[in-house]
């Protein structure tokens, strides 16, 4: 186990999260239940009382939960000068391979679903008859379940993490030539693939900020329509191909570029050697996932009172994602022009 | 209307941060790192090329060195490894390549070593079970 301050946070943290989620997953789960069965409105009330302190509890542990991607990431960079032979954060994630890349592909799920359920608990909150509290406490206990995976990995990767343990870094991973990153856009594109590879990011994304910005503009958002579901679906799917292309284009094209290193294509040292980078892909993140916060809280909002709340609701997260996936390509097109 | 204003203050601010952030892009490059993988060079360990522009690539081993040759092959005019005795660098085609257990960058677990006479060369894969290697750069 490697100790310093960011270690001992995320151990400390994940100790905490880990017994809340538990408890507040059982609880949240029961009320539910509970709220399911009950038809008076006295009955609800009461509920609602007695959900309040579990409501309380889970946002402060959800809010951590969002800081702890960040953090881990944190943690980890603290950690390369204590692997032999790590350079990046790549390094350190060959010392428990299979645990850091399950944590790496569960953090931006639980952030998704975190940032979800918090705009539907702030459209909840704004109303007088909590009309989704049900699905909320639904929610917040499936919620807790990755959670609590969540804070028992993190504990068990600090713990596992030795120092000085031998690793290989990037490149010898990364960079080989077929990686896969690199064989399946030349087997469409061929050679020339990162150029044409280039011209598709750019297309799509500055379509998905397109639809966005259409989206914004309709005036109709305002009243239910029956293809406002299906619109919204599209987007979410369209903003995940989007988040895929990125990724790929960043690996292939633009990361090299980036580092002026042409031929070196890992993302954790574009983090280390372009910080300003880290902004870009937090941007791109909260834009993406934003579109699909948009199409979560119209499957779920939309119910009662807060129906005639959600579509002012539904403009400010399309406001959301059109501004960061915007200033997120702005910053991209300024290191592409000035590198 | 408000809100409206609100939201474009909002919008200039991002891309005032954007622009500062994205220029500072035009970062000068570090001098004694990789070419290939941006890590600081262990001079023992560093292999130059010279360019048919005249321009100079530096690698922290022969491991990087080789991986960017293959992408650079039509374009490179000389290269001069180091020396692992002496320090001093000296052609590719006058050095001796032995292949051993000992890792002189880690991260990319180079074992391939430079030297510039056969003696040592063999000294270090005898003491350190190697076996001769190629020119790479060949």
């Amino acid at each position: 186990m490697i100790l310093n301050a960011l270690s001992i946070t995320l151990i400390f943290i994940g100790a905490l999260c880990a017994l809340l989620a538990f408890w507040g997953g059982i609880s949240s789960f029961f009320l539910y239940q509970k709220w399911r069965r009950s038809s008076t409105p006295e009955e609800r009330t009461s509920l609602e009382d007695r959900s309040y302190l579990i409501l309380l509890i889970m946002v402060i542990v959800l809010l951590i939960r969002l800081i702890n991607w960040p953090l881990f990431y944190g943690t980890l960079q603290s950690f390369i000068h204590d692997i032999e032979g790590a350079m990046c954060i790549f390094g350190v994630t060959q010392v428990r391979p299979g645990l850091t890349r399950f944590l790496e592909f569960l953090k931006p799920i639980i952030f998704f679903l975190i940032g979800g359920w918090f705009i539907l608990h702030i459209l909840d909150r704004a109303t007088k008859t909590s009309p989704l509290m049900g699905r909320k406490l639904l929610l917040l206990s499936l919620i807790s379940i990755f959670v609590l995976i969540d804070s028992i990995g993190d504990i068990l990767l600090m713990i596992e993490i030795a120092p000085g343990t031998l690793v290989s870094c990037c490149t010898t991973v990364t960079d080989i030539s077929n990686r896969p990153t690199r064989t399946t856009p030349e087997s469409l594109f061929g050679p020339q693939y990162a150029q044409s590879l280039k011209i598709i990011y750019f297309a799509s994304h500055l379509l998905l900020v397109g639809m966005v910005g259409f989206v914004l503009k309709f005036k109709k958002l305002e009243k239910t329509f029956s293809w406002r579901r299906g619109i919204f679906a599209f987007l979410f799917l369209f903003a995940f191909a989007n988040g895929i292309l990125f990724v790929l284009s960043q690996i292939e094209v633009f990361a090299p570029a980036m580092m002026h290193l042409p031929f070196h294509h890992c993302l954790y040292c574009l983090w280390q050697y372009v910080p300003d980078s880290i902004v870009m892909y937090l941007l791109f993140i909260l834009g993406t996932f934003s579109v699909g916060w948009g199409f979560t809280t119209e499957l779920f909002g939309k119910i009662g009172e807060a129906s005639d709340l959600l579509p002012n609701y539904l403009r400010k997260i399309y406001w959301f994602a059109f501004f960061f996936l915007s200033a997120s390509l702005l910053i991209l097109i300024i290191h592409w022009l000035a590198d | 209307m408000a809100s409206n204003k609100r939201w474009i203050t909002l919008f200039i601010i991002f891309v005032i941060i954007s622009l500062a952030s994205g220029c500072k892009g035009e970062r000068k490059p570090i001098e004694e790192r990789c070419d290939y993988d941006g890590v600081k060079i262990e001079p023992l360990y560093a292999v130059y090329f010279t360019l048919q522009d005249g321009s100079e690539k530096k690698f922290c081993s022969i491991v990087c060195a080789f991986m960017s040759f293959s992408e650079l092959k039509k374009k490179v005019k000389e290269v001069m490894v180091v020396d692992e005795i002496s320090g001093k660098k000296i052609s590719d085609s006058q050095a001796f390549f032995v292949e051993s257990e000992v890792v002189t960058v880690l991260h990319n677990k180079n074992r391939i070593h430079a030297f510039g006479n056969r003696e040592d060369a063999e000294k270090h894969l005898k003491r350190f079970n190697g076996r001769w290697n190629e020119n790479p750069f060949r």
